[in-house]
C-alpha cells in the first residue's frame, strides 16, 4: 500500500530523491544505521511486514559479503582482530565494510519502496509536461515489456509442442531458443507498424503541440508536505555534512556521541511511516 | 491475393435504405435490406446525383474509385475498380467481401492519415472534405503535396489515364504549406472527425493504462485539460469502462481491449467511424458485446459507422446499408448442410467405432499458481485415433489450457495425460505469428526440411494445396491473416505430425478459408491422422468435427459424435444459416 497515494507524486518523488541522495552521500555509521532502519520501516509500511522480513534475507548477506571483502582486501586500521596468514584484519576495515554494505543495502531497499510508490503514471504526471515524447515512450515501454515476456513464453511453448519437428541436437535446440528472440523482434516490429497507424489515426504528430492529461492537482496540502520534506532534506544535508566531516574510519574510529542532528534525520526517514500511521489511525475502528 | 473486384453488375451492390433516410430515423433491418440498388459507377453518375438530391448531402461519397498497389517490380496490382457508393449521415454501413477484395484498402482510403500507398483514381469525399479528386491531379491535395515533396512521383508510369493520384507514404505527414489552405483543413479537425478502429485489439493500443489510452488522441490534438477530462469521463461512462479505468492494458481481455480502442476513437468525437473487421479476433461473447456498443454509438450518438466484416449476419440487426465487394455469397440454411454432412457423419462413425483412443486425459486438475483458482478440475477426455475432435465451451472454461496439457506444455497437478502420439505432434497457436520465424514463405516451409527429411517438391505441393502459389518470396507478415494461418498449418503438416493440436484455427478467417480449413482437417482424418481443435466457432465444429466435447466448469460436460451433439443441444448449436454451409460438400 502506497502511503503517498493520496498526495501529489511530487511529494513522494521529493522524499525518495532526497532520502536516496542522503543515503548515498552520508558515509557515517549512525546515518547508515538510521537509513537502513528507515528503509526497512518504509518497506514494511509500503509492502507489509512480511515483505520487509523477506528483504532482510538478501540485505543481511549483502552487508556481510561487503564487510568481509573490505576487511580482507583493505589492510588499513590500527586495531588488529585476527591474522590470516600474513594479512592482518583490522576493526576499522570491518567497520568501514559494514557501513558501506549497509549503505548499499539501504539504497536498494529505498529503491524497492520507490518502485511501488512511484508508478509509471506518477512519473509521467511529474515529467509529462517537460518531456511529452519521452513520457509517451516510457508509457509504451511499460506496456511492451510484459507483452514481450508473455509472447516469448507462447513462442517457446509452440516450439516445445512441435515434437514432430523436434531438434535432433543440443545445438539445434539452442538455435531454436535464439529464434524466439528473432520471432519476438519481427512480431514486435509488425505490431509497431499497426501501432504507428493507430497513433496517426488519432492525430499523433499532426503538427499541434501535445498537451498532457494530468490526474493530479498540486494543492496547498501537497505543497505543505512537499515543503516540509524538502526543508528536512536540506537541513539534514547540512547536518550530515557536518557529521561526516567529523567522523574518521582510519586510522582509528572516531568516538560516537549522542547528538540532536540524528533526530532530525530520523524524523525525515519516518515520514512514510507517519503517513501510514495516520491512515491506520483514521481506520482504527 | 485474389485480384479483385467490384465489377460492374456483379460488383458493388449497395443494399441500402440509408440513402433515403434522414439521420437518426432508422428503418427496421428487414425493411432496410429490402431496398436494394446498384451503386453507380464512374461515367454513370445518375444514382450519385439521386443521392445528392436528397435534402442532406451524404457524409461519405465515393465515385469511380479505383486503386492499384505497385509491386516491387514496377507492375500494378489492381485491388479496387470503379467503386461508387454513398453513406448518409447517421447510417450504419457494412462492407463485406472475401479476403483480399480490398475492404481494408477502401476503408483506409477514407482516412487521410492511413491512405494506402499506390495508384488511385476517382473521387472521395468524407465529412465535407474532398479526400481525393484524381481526374484532375492538381485539385487532389495529396497528389499536390506529394509532387511538392517528391518530384519523381510525377514521372512515374500511370496505368490508366485517369489514375494520376500517385500517393506515397509522405502524405501521412502534415501537408506542406504549398497545398492550398482551402483543401487542407486543420489537421486537428481532420484527425478527430474520422475515427478508425483496426482488427488487432492488441497492436492498436498505444499506452500502458486504459486512462492514458483514452486521453492519447486528445493529447495529440492539444486539447485543453479541462476539456480532456470531460471527454475522457464521457467516453469512459458511455462504454462502462470505469471499473477498469486504471487497469494496465496488458491485463485486459481481447474484447475489453477492442472496447478501449473504440472508446479512444470516440473520445475525439468523430462524425464518421471506420472499423476494419473489428470483431475478427474476438470470441462470440465479446463480438456481440462490441456490436451492441457500436450500435449504441450509432443510434444514441448519431455517429456514422462504416464497418467491414466477414460475418454480416452478426450486425444484421443494426446495419442500415450494405456494400458488397466481389461476388456475393448467399448463406445456406443449416438443414442443407445437415443433409450434405449426414453421409459423412455415418461413414466416419463406422470408421471410428473400432478406433482406439490415442490421447487420454484422466481426472486432470490444473491451475496456474498456488493461490489461483482451478481451471480444470477432474477432466476426463479420450480422443480417438484418426478423428477430428472439437472442444467447445464458453470463455475461460479452460479450452486453451486443456490444449496445453495435451501438448505437454503444462503438466496437470493431479490426474494424468496419456498421449500415444507425443513424439509426433504439432501445435497451431492462436496467433500464427508465434510459429513464423523466417523472412519469406519459401524459407518458412523449408525451415524444418533437414530435420524431418521432406523434399522441396513437397513444399511446392503444400503451397498450391493452400492457395499460396506466387507468395514464395513474400514475407509471412505481408500475407493476410487467413493466409498466415494457412502457412502455419502447411508448415506443421509438412512435419508429418500424426497429432495436430489447433487453438482457434478459424479466428479471423472468411467463409472460404474456413471451408478450406474444414476440408484440410477432414482429409487429415481420412489419412488416419488425429486433430484436436478448441474453438468458439460452432459452425466450423459442425462441418469439420467427428466428435465434439463441451467443456464446462473445468470438466468435460459431454462428448458425443458431432451429429448427436448438435441434435441434443439447445444453445450450443450452429447458426440457422451461414455462408460456410453454402461452401461445404
Amino acid at each position: 500500500m502506497n502511503p503517498f497515494a493520496a498526495w501529489h507524486p511530487a511529494v513522494a518523488f521529493a522524499f525518495f530523491a532526497g532520502v536516496i541522495a542522503l543515503s548515498m552521500a552520508a558515509m557515517h555509521p549512525v546515518y547508515v544505521a538510521l537509513s537502513c532502519a528507515g528503509a526497512l520501516g518504509c518497506l514494511a509500511a509500503v509492502r507489509g511486514g512480511r515483505a520487509a522480513l523477506r528483504a532482510l534475507a538478501w540485505a543481511v548477506p549483502l552487508v556481510a559479503v561487503v564487510a568481509a571483502a573490505n576487511c580482507l582486501f583493505v589492510a588499513s586500521g590500527s586495531t588488529e582482530i585476527v591474522r590470516v596468514g600474513t594479512r592482518a584484519v583490522y576493526v576499522e576495515a570491518l567497520a568501514y565494510g559494514l557501513v558501506a554494505g549497509g549503505m548499499l543495502a539501504s539504497v536498494l531497499l529505498w529503491f524497492s519502496s520507490y518502485a511501488v510508490c512511484m508508478g509509471s503514471e506518477d512519473t509521467l504526471a511529474l515529467f509529462g509536461r517537460a518531456l511529452p515524447t519521452t513520457t509517451l515512450m516510457v508509457s509504451q515501454v511499460m506496456r511492451l515489456v510484459p507483452q514481450f515476456v508473455r509472447r516469448g513464453r507462447i513462442v517457446a511453448a509452440v516450439q516445445d509442442a512441435a515434437s514432430a519437428a523436434a531438434p535432433a541436437t543440443a545445438r539445434e535446440r539452442a538455435r531454436g531458443r535464439l529464434r524466439v528472440t528473432s520471432v519476438l523482434m519481427g512480431w514486435g516490429m509488425e505490431d509497431g507498424l499497426i501501432r504507428s497507424d493507430a497513433m496517426r489515426a488519432r492525430g499523433y504528430d499532426c503538427g499541434v503541440r501535445r498537451t498532457t492529461y494530468r490526474r493530479y492537482r498540486f494543492g496547498a496540502v501537497d505543497a505543505a508536505l512537499a515543503g516540509t520534506v524538502v526543508a528536512l532534506v536540506v537541513a539534514n544535508a547540512a547536518l550530515a555534512f557536518v557529521a561526516c566531516g567529523q567522523f574518521r574510519f582510519y586510522p582509528a574510529l572516531s568516538a560516537l556521541v549522542p547528538w540532536w542532528g540524528y533526530g532530525a534525520y530520523a524524523l525525515l526517514l519516518a515520514v512514510p511511516i507517519m503517513l501510514r500511521a495516520r491512515e491506520w489511525w483514521l481506520w482504527r475502528k | 491475393m485474389a485480384e479483385v473486384t467490384a465489377r460492374r453488375g456483379a460488383g458493388a451492390h449497395a443494399v441500402a435504405g440509408a440513402a433515403a433516410l434522414a439521420a437518426g430515423a432508422k428503418l427496421p433491418a428487414a425493411e432496410a435490406a429490402g431496398v436494394e440498388f446498384e451503386a453507380s459507377f464512374a461515367g454513370e453518375t445518375a444514382s450519385v446525383e439521386e443521392t445528392a438530391s436528397a435534402p442532406e448531402a451524404p457524409l461519405v461519397r465515393v465515385a469511380g474509385f479505383s486503386f492499384s498497389y505497385e509491386e516491387p517490380d514496377g507492375s500494378l496490382r489492381p485491388v479496387l475498380r470503379d467503386v461508387s457508393f454513398a453513406v448518409k449521415e447517421g447510417a450504419f454501413c457494412v462492407v463485406t467481401g472475401p479476403t483480399g477484395c480490398g475492404k481494408t484498402t477502401l476503408l483506409r482510403s477514407l482516412k487521410p492519415e492511413l491512405a494506402p500507398v499506390g495508384v488511385r483514381a476517382g473521387r472521395i469525399e468524407a465529412c465535407g472534405q474532398v479526400l481525393l479528386d484524381a481526374p484532375s491531379a492538381e485539385e487532389c491535395p495529396y497528389a499536390a503535396a506529394d509532387r511538392a515533396k517528391a518530384p519523381s512521383a510525377a514521372s512515374a508510369p500511370a496505368f490508366d489515364p485517369r489514375a494520376c493520384g500517385h500517393v506515397s507514404a509522405a502524405q501521412a505527414a502534415p501537408l506542406p504549406k504549398a497545398a492550398s489552405a482551402a483543401s487542407a483543413p486543420d489537421p486537428r479537425i481532420r484527425a478527430a472527425q474520422i475515427g478508425f478502429v483496426m482488427q488487432d485489439p492488441d497492436a492498436q493500443l498505444v499506452c500502458d493504462t486504459v486512462l492514458h489510452e483514452l486521453a492519447f488522441g486528445l493529447e495529440n490534438l492539444g486539447t485543453p485539460q479541462d476539456e480532456m477530462r470531460r471527454r475522457v469521463a464521457e467516453a469512459a461512462h458511455f462504454f462502462g469502462i470505469e471499473p477498469w479505468l486504471h487497469a494496465a492494458c496488458e491485463t485486459l481481455s481481447g474484447g475489453q481491449k477492442q472496447i478501449v480502442n473504440l472508446a479512444a476513437a470516440l473520445a475525439l468525437r468523430p462524425r464518421l467511424l471506420l472499423l476494419d473487421e473489428p470483431t475478427a479476433q474476438l470470441d462470440p461473447n465479446a463480438q456481440s458485446q462490441f456490436i451492441a456498443l457500436l450500435a449504441r454509438v450509432n443510434r444514441d450518438l448519431g455517429v456514422t459507422v462504416v464497418m467491414s466484416t466477414h460475418a454480416p449476419e452478426d450486425v444484421a440487426g443494426c446495419a442500415t446499408c450494405r456494400l458488397e465487394l466481389g461476388a456475393p455469397l448467399a448463406p445456406a440454411p443449416c438443414a442443407v448442410a445437415c443433409e450434405r454432412l449426414r453421409p459423412r457423419w455415418r461413414a466416419r462413425a463406422e470408421a471410428l467405432a473400432a478406433s482406439e483412443p490415442c490421447l487420454v486425459v484422466r481426472g486432470a486438475h490444473f491451475r496456474y499458481g498456488r493461490g489461483e483458482p482451478w481451471v480444470l478440475r477432474g477432466l476426463d477426455l479420450a480422443v480417438r485415433r484418426g478423428s477430428v475432435h472439437a472442444v467447445v465451451g464458453g470463455n475461460g472454461c479452460g479450452k486453451s489450457t486443456l490444449l496445453k496439457l495435451m501438448a505437454g506444455v503444462e503438466k496437470p497437478q493431479r490426474g494424468r495425460v496419456g498421449n500415444a502420439l507425443a513424439r509426433s505432434q504439432a501445435l497451431l497457436p492462436q496467433d500464427p505469428k508465434a510459429l513464423l520465424v523466417c523472412d519469406s514463405v519459401a524459407e518458412e516451409l523449408a525451415e524444418w526440411r533437414a530435420r524431418c527429411g521432406w523434399a522441396p517438391h513437397d513444399e511446392r505441393a503444400m503451397l498450391s494445396r493452400f492457395g499460396l502459389d506466387g507468395c514464395e518470396t513474400l514475407h509471412p507478415y505481408d500475407l493476410s491473416g487467413g493466409q498466415q494461418q494457412m502457412l502455419a498449418l502447411a508448415k506443421l503438416l509438412l512435419t508429418g505430425a500424426r497429432l495436430l493440436l489447433l487453438d482457434e484455427p478459424t479466428k479471423g478467417l472468411d467463409p472460404q478459408a474456413c471451408a478450406d480449413m474444414a476440408r484440410t482437417l477432414r482429409a487429415l482424418a481420412d489419412e488416419g491422422r488425429t486433430a484436436v481443435l478448441v474453438t468458439h466457432d460452432l459452425d466450423f465444429a459442425y462441418v469439420a468435427a467427428d466428435e465434439v466435447t463441451m467443456l464446462f466448469d473445468g470438466e468435460a460436460a459431454c462428448t458425443e459424435p458431432a451429429e448427436a451433439f448438435f441434435a441434443n443441444n439447445l444453445v450450443y448449436r450452429p447458426s440457422a444459416a451461414s455462408r460456410l454451409f453454402a461452401l461445404i460438400d
